[in-house]
């Protein structure tokens, strides 16, 4: 063999080598591309991938399933293109028009019985962006538990009303003498059982309170309020609470009249009362609670303050939860909810206001709120 | 004497509001369902309605509605017994032609009354 053949030879080896290292290579960029796709293929939530050019270059077998659409249709197409497809104008209308929004956890009701939850997520690679993930989580199962808890609760609060205004009628009637004489000790237990039975018919209207929240029925029907009265009223009601447990309350009032403002006055009342309540039950006696009331061209302010048990710093974030009891509120008072900041938040916000606190343990809490004093459109 | 309908179903509340209407110098009339409730006012010709909204058969919605049918029946004034007191409720019942209205757990013996004697007098 001459010296240019052994060349030849030891170069077309290595070229083999190259040869059969680039295929092994090969080999494996498709078996992870093939897993990858696997993946995608299997997952269960629906997968949509557009290019930063806006165009859709995945759609994978779930996302076929929930719109109906086969992918060969749809794949290739431009975000403002699959617009026109009909079975996805409604997700390309939370998505577009023009490029994918940055979404989280957006509701999309397809079918009366198939809700997502579609979310978006912006694809980096080495700081480039080349394109968008759209995840389509399939959340009718949870809707359909939590219409079904609110449909029991909402069923269960209107059944005890019935039996608990039976009670309350018999209970007033005596109270009354409608139905007879009854002596002093009768009427002090009748007088309690009275007492009883209201904080029951209370946690009950709390309960379909927040099931109506939660459900978007929470009616809201504005009228011009004037809003130093509505305070006065709240105040006026718990008198006899506050005298019993001898606190004293006091009122700041503006000092120019407040002009009347377009709000939900029964449900305002019932915020203003949530926070007298609060302020009342978690103050010791021989404590002082100071409402005011203020305002300027832009909003009415109205704050609570008391000199009572005071929140906690751990416990404060958690404080407009739904059902949720500060240990140390517990610990002064058994009975309570859990659900009246939570109803108070949620009248205000319906009113387009804020509501916030400062609060100090041991101390005592201040609970404040703002309104526009533009108010609510007038239905 | 002034005549009152009272078309309720839950016992108890009926013949407490009976008890105390009876006291005030009323004459009363009872119906436990919608049905029954319609078939009285068209016989006795009572002043004074009190309607609950849920019963069987027909609910107070429905009487309201078959009321507005009938003329006479239509002038007669009605004052609703809710059960929830939700404001979609309370305003369906006075587009239906509903003069008051009673909140089952806020209801009062006396506002009973001071109702009544509005609507028709003593």
């Amino acid at each position: 063999m001459t010296e240019e053949t052994k060349e030849f030879k030891s170069g077309r080896d290595a070229l083999m080598n190259i040869l059969e290292d680039v295929e092994n290579a090969r080999d494996r960029a498709e078996e992870e591309k093939n897993k990858t796709l696997a993946i995608i293929t299997n997952f269960t939530d629906g997968l949509l991938f557009f290019d930063k050019e806006h165009f859709l270059v995945l759609f994978n077998p779930q996302a076929e399933r929930f719109f109906n659409v086969v992918h060969k249709d749809v794949v290739g197409l431009s975000i403002s293109a699959l617009s026109e497809v009909s079975s996805l104008q409604s997700l390309i209308k939370i998505l577009g028009p023009d490029y994918i929004k940055n979404i989280s956890r957006k509701e999309l009701t397809l079918k009366e019985n198939l809700v997502l939850e579609v979310s978006t997520v912006s694809i980096i690679r080495e700081k480039e962006e080349i394109g968008a993930l759209v995840i389509l989580h399939d959340i009718t199962r949870e809707k359909r538990i939590e219409k079904m808890k609110t449909e029991f609760v909402t069923i269960a609060a209107h059944q005890l009303r019935t039996p608990l205004s039976a009670i309350k009628w018999t209970l007033k009637m005596f109270l009354a003498g409608d139905l007879g004489k009854i002596g002093k000790e009768q009427e002090e237990f009748l007088r309690k059982t009275y007492q009883s039975n209201e904080r029951m018919i209370s946690l009950v209207n709390d309960l379909l309170n927040v099931t109506r929240i939660e459900e978007g029925r929470y009616v809201y029907k504005p009228t011009l309020v004037n809003f130093e009265d509505l305070v006065s009223s709240v105040i006026e009601f718990f008198k006899e609470k506050t005298k019993r447990k001898k606190l004293k309350i006091r009122f700041k009032k503006p000092k120019e009249k407040i002009p009347k403002i377009k709000i939900d006055a029964e449900k305002m009342q019932i915020a203003i009362q949530n926070l007298f309540d609060n302020a009342i039950s978690y103050t010791p006696p021989g404590g002082e609670i100071i409402a005011s009331l203020s305002h300027n061209k832009k909003e009415v302010k109205f704050s609570i303050k008391d000199n009572g048990i005071g929140i906690s710093e751990n416990q404060k974030k958690r404080i407009f939860n739904k059902f949720f009891r500060a240990p140390d509120a517990v610990k002064t008072r058994t009975e309570g909810s859990g659900l009246g900041l939570f109803i108070v938040k949620n009248i205000i916000e319906a009113h387009k206001g804020k509501v916030w606190f400062e609060s100090e343990k041991d101390k005592g809490s201040e609970f404040s709120f703002s309104l526009p004093m533009r108010g609510l459109p007038l239905k | 004497m002034k005549k009152i309908l009272i078309i309720e179903d839950e016992e108890i509340l009926l013949d407490l509001l009976q008890n105390k209407l009876i006291q005030e110098g009323y004459e009363i009339l009872v119906a436990r369902d919608g049905e029954e409730g319609l078939q009285m006012m068209r016989e006795a010709k009572p002043d004074l309605i009190l309607l609950d909204i849920i019963m069987p058969k027909l609910d107070g919605f429905e009487v309201m509605e078959e009321m507005n049918k009938d003329k006479k029946l239509k002038s007669i004034p009605l004052i609703v017994i809710s059960n929830s007191g939700q404001p979609v409720e309370i305003d369906r019942a006075e587009k239906l032609g509903a003069k008051d209205w009673l909140i089952k757990t806020e209801f009062d013996p006396q506002e009973v009354i001071d109702k009544t004697i509005k609507q028709i007098g003593k």
